[in-house]
């Protein structure tokens, strides 16, 4: 009898901290405006927006602020009369800024802790995409020192060091069957860190006009040492043990400029626009510690593209206590047609986003925010599993921060 | 404004909640329009044998039922209009129905089968000694019989000799009831038929040795007759459906697994631990000569289970006396010939299937009936193809579609098999008929 070769075709995640999963949740105030605002707020958020406007704060603050991000997606298999839904899953993404410096000061420090980048995706082990993605949960922790000085009264600059905290749980179903008929599996937990920076101007003129030009380094968070857990049938187990990868994951660098209008003395108008250089995300390679004739490292093709995103917002300050905002965005994605994968089944996107800061007294305001976001219907055909298939996503990000002042 | 920051939190909590409900994106499904001929699905059959039943690994279980191609088939259609669709599944209890094989262990890569033989669904013994099924007389949908071929569906009291038409009869039709009036007699707006298999694959996989009427090889103008009566039949009331080709005999692992090269290197490896020299022939007992074996001629699966090469004690069936040869090993003591689909005869079945398929597609074309080709599905199986990340091909065990007798499918290779029937549906009817997700059906469980 023939000698069983078992050709399997072994887990070949993806991770990804870009933009499938990007909702920038930092600033519940710019986040009321679809996240324009980086010119007319300079205040303890400024840290991630454009740390070059954290020296014109006339205070010292901190904020802590949550969002729930509910990021929905469906799939239909071309042909098919099932559509699947991700399961209902809800990323915290928080952020906590301080600034630091004496009253009438040239300069001002500030720490940020934020989650950049947190998405979650459950499509569950039944869905047709199975055997490319069971579900994946991201975050990123950045930490981030800054310093802010002000050159004249009207321009500052400031910059940034990032450390970043990458956190991943990845699963996939593995074509081998169980004894009750399920299929195996493989999981995919692990923990990596990188560097990187931030660097910005402000520029306010007399009218009140301001401008803000920031940049953010890429950040390459290198995973090592993440645990490979298989669930395999008995008869397989010596080819899928437990073991080891590593894995690069590149979160692209970017650049902002934002501009903010007074039309009265209660409205402001304000546009940001930003280049994202995804281009540097070509591939993504796992490298498992310990290779058997079934578990191969794996390399899929991503070959991004350089993206930007356009939004603008307005904001309207109602009274001394109150202030409420609207917005409205467009991204551009970086995800060519060809490679499209689950785990972030992205397209262009539309953004709406409503928002407002009430000032309790004069020390603590309260802030909230709601962003909603529409990813184009996209019917792509997966590079992992060749299945043809329409894929189509909402993003819902209710946020709300307290901010207090000195 | 002091009331608005009293609620604030009830607003919050409002908001967040309406927005967890109401969050799923939509994609439509595009089925509107989509059937200009009416197709009626409403009540829809099966017809055909254990393909159509859900038999698996030599065995019908309850899951094996609720698997079956049909039942997937069924599902699909209530999407588009279908209704319920009914099948004689064994009780709860007893939920592996007649027993079936399992891969008990990987031994340095060679499967090891064991037989399940608890939860049975026998409720006794017929005088010969053949198990009884535990009856289903209610209505049912899916008529499937294992063991059924269309001559024997004209045959009166086939509910003696076959126990899964038993099971589904009263006691006092068992004696009398021919399937093809069991069969047509259903009421049905829409019907799927896969009969003609075991006409002549009973044949084949008996080595092509006939016994009795299950491995006798039907005639062309019989097959042809039978079929286009029982078509007939079931489209009296101009009902539409689907008929099933017969799959190659060489498509299918029962027939490819077992290799002469693959039976001699396994006797070489032992030969080769003791000291001794290789073989470099296996005998066989064609109907006309003992020969040696080329790679042409196709041992069937249960030939390397049943252990027989080699052995040096087993009584020749016609004299009853111990042949003192290896057997198959020596011209002296060839495999026998039922183990075998020796070149000529595997041409000779080969050629019948192409020749029925014929007839198949003609009635099917005079009835305006879709065509399900498994004759083309196996085949391009057999070269092997990627099925959503998953690679399927005819090969034992790892291919994901042949269960462990080799013939029957997987749910894996059942689901696909029913996206044949469903593009065979949709191409003849432009019907919106949903594909069924493949993902979600296993191929053989490992230990």
């Amino acid at each position: 009898m023939k000698k069983l070769l078992f050709s399997i075709l072994c887990a070949s995640p993806s991770l990804l901290f870009a933009q499938g999963s990007q909702v920038n949740t930092q600033g519940v105030r710019a986040l009321g405006m679809a996240g324009a605002g980086s010119a007319l707020f300079t205040d303890e958020t400024s840290i991630f927006y454009n740390p070059g406007g954290l020296a014109k704060m006339d205070h010292n603050a901190v904020s802590a602020g949550i969002s729930a991000v509910m990021y929905r997606s469906a799939f239909k298999e071309s042909g098919s009369n099932q559509v699947y839904n991700t399961r209902s899953q809800v990323t915290p993404p928080f952020s906590v800024f301080a600034t630091f410096g004496p009253d009438n000061a040239r300069w001002k420090a500030g720490l940020g802790v934020y989650t950049p980048y947190g998405g979650a995706v459950d499509w569950g082990d039944s869905w047709p995409g199975k055997y490319e993605l069971n579900h994946l949960k991201l975050r990123a922790i950045y930490i981030q020192p800054t310093i802010s000085y002000k050159l004249t009264d009207n321009f500052s600059v400031g910059a940034g060091f990032v450390y970043n905290i990458g956190m991943v749980d990845l699963a996939r179903s593995l074509p081998l069957f169980l004894p009750d008929g399920s299929s195996a599996h493989a999981k995919l937990t692990g923990t990596g860190t990188g560097i990187g920076y931030n660097v910005g101007a402000h520029y306010n003129f007399d009218n009140n006009v301001a401008i803000s030009l920031s940049y953010r380094s890429k950040v390459v968070t290198k995973l090592k040492k993440g645990d490979a857990e298989f669930t395999v049938p008995d008869a397989v187990a010596a080819s899928f043990s437990d073991t080891k990868f590593s894995a690069e994951l590149p979160l692209p660098a970017s650049l902002n400029l934002g501009l903010s209008v007074p039309v009265s003395d209660k409205v402001d108008i304000v546009a940001d626009g930003t280049f994202i250089q995804y281009n540097i995300y070509k591939k993504l390679v796992f490298d498992y510690a310990d290779n058997t004739p079934l578990l191969q490292d794996t390399e899929q093709i991503k070959n991004y593209k350089n993206a930007f995103s356009g939004k603008v917002g307005v904001n309207y300050k109602a009274n001394e206590k109150l202030a409420v905002r609207a917005g409205v965005g467009y991204v551009k994605t970086p995800v060519g047609k060809d490679y499209v994968y689950a785990e972030t089944p992205d397209n262009d996107r539309l953004m709406g986003a409503l928002g407002l800061s009430y000032a309790i007294n004069d020390k603590f305001s309260l802030h909230a925010a709601y962003v909603l976001q529409k990813l184009k219907e996209r019917t792509v055909t997966s590079p992992v599993t060749q299945i043809e298939g329409a894929y189509k996503t909402n993003i819902h990000a209710p946020s709300i921060s307290f901010t207090y002042k000195w | 404004m002091k009331r608005f920051q009293k609620n604030i939190k009830l607003y919050i909590g409002f908001v967040a909640l309406a927005l967890a409900a109401s969050c799923k994106p939509s994609i439509d499904l595009d089925t509107k329009g989509g059937n200009p001929e009416n197709v009626d699905f409403s009540k829809y059959i099966a017809v055909g044998n254990s393909l159509t039943a859900g038999y698996a690994n030599s065995g019908l279980s309850l899951k094996g039922q609720e698997q079956s191609f049909p039942n997937m088939l069924a599902q699909e259609m209530k999407k588009v209009g279908g209704g319920e669709f009914l099948q004689p599944y064994f009780p709860a209890e007893n939920y592996n129905g007649s027993g079936f094989l399992y891969l008990k262990a990987l031994v340095n890569g060679q499967p090891e089968l064991g037989t399940v033989t608890d939860h049975l669904a026998i409720r006794g013994q017929t005088e010969d000694k053949k198990p009884l099924y535990i009856k289903y007389t209610g209505p049912i949908n899916n008529l499937g019989v294992p063991g059924m071929r269309l001559d024997l569906a004209f045959v009166q009291g086939m509910g003696a000799l076959n126990p899964y038409f038993e099971r589904l009869l009263p006691d006092n039709e068992t004696g009398t009831k021919k399937y093809v009036d069991f069969a047509t007699t259903k009421d049905h707006t829409f019907f799927s038929f896969s009969l003609g298999n075991n006409d002549v694959l009973g044949y084949a996989t008996n080595g092509a040795v006939t016994t009795d009427a299950t491995n006798t090889l039907i005639s062309e103008q019989t097959f042809a007759g039978l079929y286009t009566e029982f078509i007939t039949k079931l489209t009296s009331k101009e009902q539409k459906g689907v008929v099933a080709t017969i799959p190659d005999v060489t498509a299918v692992p029962y027939f490819t697994t077992v290799t002469r090269q693959a039976l001699l290197a396994g006797v070489n490896a032992a030969l080769k631990e003791q000291g001794k020299d290789p073989f470099s022939d296996i005998y066989i007992k064609t109907k006309t000569v003992t020969r040696a074996a080329t790679d042409k001629d196709m041992f069937i699966l249960p030939f390397s289970s049943a252990g027989l090469l080699g052995r040096q004690d087993l009584k020749d069936p016609a004299t009853g006396i111990v042949n003192p040869y290896p057997y198959g090993l020596f011209i002296q003591n060839p495999v026998g010939d039922n183990f075998v689909l020796d070149e000529s005869e595997a041409k000779m079945v080969q050629d019948r299937i192409v020749a029925l398929n014929t007839t198949i597609k003609q009635v099917a074309d005079s009835k305006k009936l879709a065509v399900a080709d498994i004759y083309s599905f196996l085949n391009k199986v057999k070269s092997g193809y990627q099925i959503n990340g998953i690679a399927i091909s005819n090969k034992y065990i790892t291919g994901n579609i042949f269960s462990l007798d080799g013939v029957h499918l997987t749910p894996m290779g059942y689901a696909i098999m029913a996206n044949v029937f469903v593009d065979a549906i949709n191409a003849k009817y432009s019907t919106k008929l949903g594909k069924v997700n493949v993902s979600q059906y296993g191929g053989v469980a490992l230990p």
